[in-house]
């Protein structure tokens, strides 16, 4: 693997200089309205960095509770930290996807700025109201509270914590809501639906009877269609509570309730996946000088994963056995047959575009190609809990945790990392050293794999998911956990490098930026 | 099952890793894949990963833990699950205070190769029945969901205590909530009447 050198393969290949690579095609035109989404994607990116340390410390405090550490400490907390740590993350990765997409996406339309300043300004709030219910209220029901729990708290926490924690959500999915609604008007006003979804593509053989549509604006509209039905879906969910909390002989339906939940939950996470693919497929050519353009192969996968992903939600409740036989049966197949597309376009595809070509290796390109990889391993432990009757024996033990992590983690977070780092040293010019990103590499490597395969060994064992603390029936469950402690020290032990090494891009901007507004060039 | 699972997780896993790091290794020589080669690998795979999901489709799907209809049970066990415990019963529990009672009582004793239907519910919130062994496995599970009744046929061969532990995080004591029952050696009587069910 070669080093970031100034005599970078694109450079001697004459190739435009990397920078002009990540700088959207169309600055000529668009040249403020890019520099104004610099400088938002910056804060998001800092925001992100700053808040994935602060929520992966707390699923830390998690797996160190239930190794013991902490005996004094009540079982309150441990589900109020779940509960912060999961929904912060969920919602976290889908703002940096949200943010990461708008920013490349400049290339091509004009991305909302608006909406991405309001679903910042509701992110910021929703987080605070977040943190509020969890740490003060010791609001704990984990992030997708399931019905009616946010209502039965045994008197763990107040009635003003549950409001408090719905109010961050409706804070979250209204804000998205818009920003994607937004998103998905931007991209259909420069391309119309069938482009924007490139079904030309399948009549002639390059799209020769519409415009060249690049993968980035399918993939988004793929993840936005879901992402935007999980937020309406969301609001009835609330909305169906809030009857149940005010008017008196209201009672929901528990299976409805469970579908709306798992539904909102199933988007949310698979549209900040797509969203973070949709990254890799714009930037990972960039490394290498390949190209990664529209196909009707691109084209098929992709409106198949639009069509499947809304219904592989049902292998949520699987083990809900009054839910019709057929939705579970279609569960199975759509989660069984939504990986053929992933699989044989998308990963494929991008081991072809490194296969053999003069790759410059950064963080952030070793970080793309790395994320393919935790999305194909997650995805294989995701396709085996997706079968029914092994399901029976794997729903919510830590397998469940152990591929979602996978994919989640290992992929979709460290792409958008990939992305982050890619964007501060672009901008403030300044170069990666060679010893670091072998040391950030080999810690996330480490410490991630490490930790998620000790959810995986705990799930194959009947660990359950969500235990403060494992009873003496199984109290290997502790054992694992004190062994994945070690390795989320080497995990964050790297986080901790990685957002060292891209702090100081982002705090060159940031000064720089800081001078340019004192000359008045910049006005924020 | 679980460990089945598992290793061939793992050993699925390790190709991909292997494919990874082979095409990461494959950047310290540049050259170009032939797009004709590439494309017959993808077809491959195409119809090695397509085959391979509807055979592992066909060979699971009879084993769907769903009941079906021609399955009698030897055994009805009621099951109620409430913020921290899980009351088992051979008679319905009704209500809050049958249910306390039933949490009471001894446990259940269950001939071992009984076919046991547990119909399964909440009177709260949402809980997960998960049904252990006595050396701490997953055997099956069921959600115990408010206003449904969920039913689980499960057949006890080995005899001991079984746990049930809640697998639906439902507050801040989810880790307590237990149940449990026994299966213990089946009387001569009970293994005529099986043997009679079972036929010749």
């Amino acid at each position: 693997m070669k080093d970031s050198d100034p005599h970078s393969p694109q450079q001697e290949a004459g190739r435009p200089p990397e920078k002009d690579s990540l700088v959207p095609a169309g600055l000529g035109q668009n040249a403020v309205g890019v520099q104004k989404f610099q400088r938002i994607t910056f804060l998001w990116m800092v925001i992100a960095g700053l808040l994935f340390l602060a929520f992966s410390l707390d699923g830390y405090f998690l797996r160190m509770y239930q190794s013991r550490f902490f005996p004094t400490t009540r079982p309150e907390w441990f589900y109020a930290v779940l509960t912060l740590h999961g929904m912060g993350m969920v919602g976290l990765w889908f703002v940096a996807g949200m943010a990461a997409v708008s920013y490349l996406l400049a290339n091509y339309i004009r991305p909302p700025l608006w909406a991405s300043w309001l679903a910042l300004g509701a992110t910021l709030i929703g987080f605070v109201l977040l943190i509020v219910a969890t740490t003060k209220g010791l609001f704990g029901t984990g992030w997708y509270f399931l019905y009616p729990l946010p209502l039965y708290s045994q008197g763990t926490w107040p009635p003003w914590a549950t409001g408090c924690f719905f109010a961050a959500l409706v804070a979250f999915c209204g804000a998205w809501l818009i920003w994607s609604v937004a998103m998905i008007a931007a991209i259909l006003k420069r391309y119309p639906l069938r482009y924007a979804l490139g079904w030309h593509y399948l009549s002639s053989p390059a799209g020769a009877h519409g415009p060249e549509v690049p993968p980035i604006v399918l993939i988004t509209i793929v993840a936005l269609i879901p992402g935007v039905a999980g937020f309406l879906d969301a609001f009835a969910l609330f909305l169906l509570y809030l009857m149940q909390w005010q008017v008196k002989g209201f009672v929901a339906n528990a299976l409805l309730m469970k579908n709306l939940t798992f539904f909102f939950g199933h988007m949310t996470v698979h549209a900040t996946m797509y969203l973070g693919v949709a990254v890799v497929y714009e930037l990972l050519p960039t490394f290498n000088g390949r190209s990664w353009k529209m196909s009707k192969r691109i084209v098929l996968a992709w409106n198949a994963v639009l069509a499947m992903v809304l219904f592989a939600y049902f292998h949520h409740l699987y083990m809900d056995f009054v839910q019709p036989r057929m939705l579970q049966i279609m569960g199975q197949m759509m989660s069984y047959f939504s990986a053929v597309p992933a699989a044989v376009v998308s990963i494929f595809d991008g081991l072809w575009v490194v296969y053999g070509s003069r790759m410059r290796w950064t963080i952030a390109s070793i970080f793309m190609f790395l994320g393919l990889m935790g999305w194909a391993v997650g995805g294989v432990g995701a396709v085996i809990d997706s079968t029914i009757s092994i399901n029976s024996v794997f729903h919510n033990t830590l397998w469940v945790p152990a591929h979602f992590h996978t994919y989640y983690l290992m992929g979709v977070v460290i792409m958008l990392l990939g992305f982050a780092s890619h964007l501060g040293l672009e901008a403030s010019g300044l170069k990666e050293s060679r010893l670091v990103r072998r040391l950030v590499v080999t810690l996330f490597v480490i410490g991630g794999y490490g930790f998620v395969l000790m959810f995986f060994w705990s799930g194959a064992h009947s660990i359950p998911r969500r235990y403060a603390i494992y009873p003496h029936e199984l109290a290997w469950g502790t054992h694992d956990a004190r062994v994945s402690v070690v390795f989320i020290g080497i995990f964050i032990l790297g986080l901790l490098v990685y957002l060292w090494e891209t702090g100081r891009c982002y705090l060159r901007i940031f000064r720089a930026q800081l001078r340019k507004s004192h000359m008045g060039l910049f006005p924020w | 099952m679980q460990v089945e699972a598992f290793y061939t997780f793992i050993g699925i896993s390790v190709i991909v890793v292997g494919v990874f790091v082979w095409v990461a290794l494959s950047t310290r020589h540049e050259h170009e894949p032939r797009s004709r080669s590439v494309n017959r690998l993808r077809a491959w795979f195409l119809g090695v990963l397509t085959g391979g999901l509807v055979f592992a489709f066909v060979m699971m799907f009879p084993r769907m833990p769903y009941p079906r209809r021609w399955q009698k049970p030897d055994r009805i066990v009621y099951a109620v699950g409430m913020q921290f415990s899980w009351a088992l019963s051979d008679h319905p529990i009704r209500n809050p205070d049958e249910w306390q009672e039933a949490t009471y009582a001894p446990p259940l004793k269950i001939p071992a190769g009984s076919l046991v239907e547990f119909r399964v519910t909440s009177f709260d919130v949402n809980h997960g029945f998960g049904v252990y062994s006595p050396s701490g496995h997953l055997l099956g599970q069921v959600q115990a969901m408010p206003g449904y009744v969920n039913n689980l046929l499960m057949r006890f061969t080995e005899q001991g205590t079984y746990w049930v532990f809640c697998l639906e995080m439902c507050g801040m004591g989810h880790h307590r909530m237990r149940g449990e029952f026994e299966v213990v050696p089946r009387t001569e009587k009970f293994a005529r009447y099986l043997d009679l069910r079972q036929g010749p």
